[in-house]
């Protein structure tokens, strides 16, 4: 039995990109179901997968056109309160090979606007893999739906075949929850955050630094409560682009709503995140302050550590990071990253590269290789962060940090270092407890 | 419109099933899919995923993969996971991406058992239908293929087909071992829960077969015109507070909803009552009364409570949901394939 596989960022970096190890390209092996392939292939579960982020719509509704397997785990959702959200179109052979259920959708619709006591802002018709391959046209279906029921119909794609294509599923479903947007008179002082489906911690210094320079209202869609103020977002006078699946659907509002967009980049690392704020601030025309923010976080990576100490950490990428960013900038902090367990690629290669220069034995896993249920930890290790890192390390504390409030900028760093910090804490005081 | 839910979400597929059957077999089962599959089975319909170990993995097949046919890196991928994990067998589990592009699984198992040397099943599940059906596919074939030899019996010793979680709400099978233990029953497996290949490989051994739910009749079959094995269907273990209840229902017109045999079971608790099953599962017609029905959507259970005016029902909890005009008694009856409850 092979043990789990890893390759430190030293050799890593040797081999460059083009060089991966098979383990780490994952259409060269097949993938295990960790808990990191879960967050990403069962998105019912938690976070926002193609189903939950399609509802992102105020007042929306979906229906799921799919065999039964599909649509299976959006059960998980419904402790969220879905439940009144979702219908399913079940499909069977005949229906796959017919194509017969097609023009059953128009009705479907009109069944499930007949059981709602309210009439719903869109209808998101969420298909999969079966219509990938089939070559559906969904626009048109979508079109069929909103001539029988009178409501606004959008197709949300979640096409797990097309995951590692120039626009993925998560990409076009972002596409799909801003294509309602019609435009408007833009207001010169108000912006759009995009890129999250749930709205920034309220706390993130964005938000006044932005205010400073005379932006007075900020639009996120996570933060609407009506279609109405959904429909506000095409007043903004420009979009800021927070993740780059999104650029898609910045591209496409900039196109039909003349909106344009800055794309910022979440990062950990101090230095960075104040050179993103003063490159923000020559793109807009302004002078960002944001010294009191820096500090800050300058303050708690150093309180941490002085109370801490510099420990040994597992960072995972069920977390609201590019781990090996979060990584990189963890070393640069001081502390001793020992594992991280991520899936790397053309973007992130720049911070591995720049990781094997600090810390060259940092071991890099792949949480989709099958040897992954080998794993057993042969290190060292005082904490973890990020979810899947828990679940390979329970015995230490640590942090999922994946959290529906996204954390943002110098935000990010304090809101981490204090949750590592309580988690440490509470660690310890159980084990004082149980001498 | 029948295939349309409106208030529960999709009932436990066949696929899921099949994986339910194979876990704890120690073979290497691989989910002829794009992830979103595994991802069901794995993040919800198997609740062993976070307790017991098990090689199962998704193919994580690419739209290239399945536009031009390309089984050969399938089993290339295979046949590496075969040198990194250990596995008594391989076997290949289908969902809608092979069903579409009408893929030859018998093709792909003997190129598998070819290059990989493991023995390899297939079952062709293409997740539209129900996981009684997975379920009842793989037991056949893993008994078919690997319960061949005909060993003395051994007095006392029982085998139970059709212990998967899906079935039971249970992901161990002491709860299962305690209820059926007697002087006669000294000897139990529960195959494929807390039990491996080789007491499938050993299942003539049996004295008698228990099958516990329909997806088993037939391997039941198999093995006595095999062995000679008798079988006996039934529910040994049922949720507790149920049966609690169902001794308090006389004069009452009641519907329980389950798969076949743990209604049927339930039903042999009442007394003075009228007691109809029901279920969006396999009906054997053998073991059904008159008045008990198959649900192929929610407008017929509506309909057939609506009809029938029944008293009480006995279901999984999500039922509920689509009861808004039930004005009778509702008692929890949880089904894993229906609400993912447990039964523990």
């Amino acid at each position: 039995m092979n043990k789990a596989y890893y390759i430190t960022a030293g050799k890593l970096s040797a081999r460059g990109f083009d060089d991966l190890p098979d383990e780490l390209v994952s259409t060269k092996h097949m993938i295990y179901s960790s808990p990191a392939t879960l967050d990403f292939n069962s998105p019912g579960a938690k976070g926002f997968g193609v189903k939950r982020a399609g509802l992102a719509i105020p007042g929306s509704v979906m229906l799921l056109i799919s065999p039964g397997c599909c649509g299976r785990n959006t059960a998980l959702l419904n402790e969220l309160g879905y439940n009144e959200k979702f219908f399913y179109l079940l499909l069977d052979d005949t229906d796959i090979v017919t194509g017969r259920y097609l023009s059953k959708i128009p009705q479907a619709c009109e069944e499930l606007c007949a059981e709602l006591d309210y009439t719903p802002s869109a209808i998101m018709l969420c298909c999969t893999c079966v219509d990938a391959l089939l070559g559906t046209d969904m626009e048109r279906v979508c079109r069929s739906v909103t001539e029988r029921t009178g409501v606004a119909s959008v197709p949300a794609y979640m096409y797990a075949l097309t995951r590692e294509k120039r626009i993925p599923p998560m990409g076009l479903a972002r596409k799909s929850i801003y294509s309602l947007l019609e435009p408007q008179k833009r207001r010169s002082n108000e912006c759009a955050i995009i890129g999250f489906f749930s709205a920034l911690e309220d706390g993130c210094e964005i938000y006044p630094i932005l205010r400073a320079a005379g932006i007075k209202k900020f639009h996120e869609i996570g933060r609407c409560k009506t279609f109405e103020e959904y429909k506000e977002i095409s007043r903004a006078n420009f979009s800021l682009v927070l993740n780059s699946e999104a650029r898609y659907a910045a591209q496409d509002m900039q196109e039909r709503l003349g909106m344009p967009f800055i794309e910022l980049t979440r990062l950990y690392r101090i230095d960075k995140i104040q050179n993103m704020y003063r490159l923000l601030g020559q793109a807009i025309g302004a002078k960002l302050d944001d010294t009191e923010y820096y500090s800050e976080a300058r303050a708690a990576i150093d309180g941490f550590i002085a109370k801490h100490g510099r420990l040994n950490i597992a960072v995972g990428e069920c977390i609201d990071a590019d781990p090996f960013e979060l990584a990189l900038a963890l070393v640069e902090y001081g502390f001793n990253v020992r594992e991280i367990y991520g899936t790397v690629g053309e973007r992130n290669f720049v911070f591995i590269r720049k990781l094997a220069e600090v810390s060259p034995e940092t071991r890099i896993y792949s949480n989709l290789s099958p040897t992954m249920m080998n794993y057993e930890r042969d290190i060292p290790l005082d904490c973890a962060v990020g979810n899947d890192a828990l679940y390979y390390h329970r015995d230490v504390p640590g942090v999922g940090f994946n959290d529906e409030a996204q954390p943002f900028g110098y935000r990010g760093i304090v809101l981490l270092m204090s949750e590592l910090d309580r988690a440490i804490e509470e660690n310890r005081q159980i084990a004082e407890v149980g001498k | 419109m029948k295939k349309l839910l409106k208030h529960i979400s999709p009932l436990a597929p066949d696929d899921s099933g099949a994986c339910s059957v194979l876990y704890e077999l120690g073979g290497i089962v691989v989910i002829c899919d794009a992830g979103g599959c595994a991802g069901n089975v794995c993040g919800f319909d198997e609740p062993r995923w976070h307790t017991k170990r098990s090689a199962l993995f998704s193919a994580g097949l690419r739209d290239m993969d399945a536009i031009l046919g390309r089984d050969d890196r399938l089993v290339e991928k295979l046949v590496k996971v075969c040198g990194q994990v250990e596995g008594e067998f391989a076997a290949i589990i289908g969902t809608p991406v092979p069903a579409v592009i009408a893929t030859d699984f018998k093709a792909l198992g003997r190129m598998t058992e070819k290059r990989a040397g493991l023995p390899c099943i297939t079952i062709e599940t293409d997740g539209t239908k129900l996981y009684d059906h997975g379920e009842e596919m793989t037991y056949l074939r893993v008994f078919k293929r690997f319960a061949v030899d005909k060993y003395e019996v051994k007095k006392g010793r029982l085998g139970v087909i059709g212990a998967t979680p899906l079935n039971t709400g249970l992901c161990r099978a002491d709860k299962l071992k305690e209820k059926l233990g007697s002087d006669r029953w000294t000897d139990i497996v529960c195959f494929g829960l807390d039990s491996g290949l080789d007491d499938i490989r050993r299942a003539s051994e049996c004295e008698m077969i228990l099958v516990i739910s329909p997806s088993g009749i037939k391997t039941a079959e198999y093995l006595n015109e095999a062995f000679g094995t008798p079988y006996e269907v039934g529910f040994p273990r049922l949720y507790e507070p149920a049966e609690k209840a169902s001794e308090s229902m006389n004069g009452k017109r009641v519907l329980v909803v389950h798969q076949q045999f743990a209604a049927n079971e339930l039903r042999t608790h009442f007394t003075g009552c009228e007691v109809d099953c029901a279920t969006w599962f396999k009906l054997d017609k053998r073991y059904a009364q008159q008045n008990d029905f198959f649900i192929d959507g929610e407008e017929t259970l509506t309909e057939m409570i609506a009809e029938r005016g029944y008293d009480v029902i006995f279901a999984d909890p999500d039922i509920r949901r689509m009861l808004g005009g039930f004005g009778g008694k509702f008692i929890d009856f949880p089904h894993y394939a229906i609400s993912a409850a447990m039964n523990e």
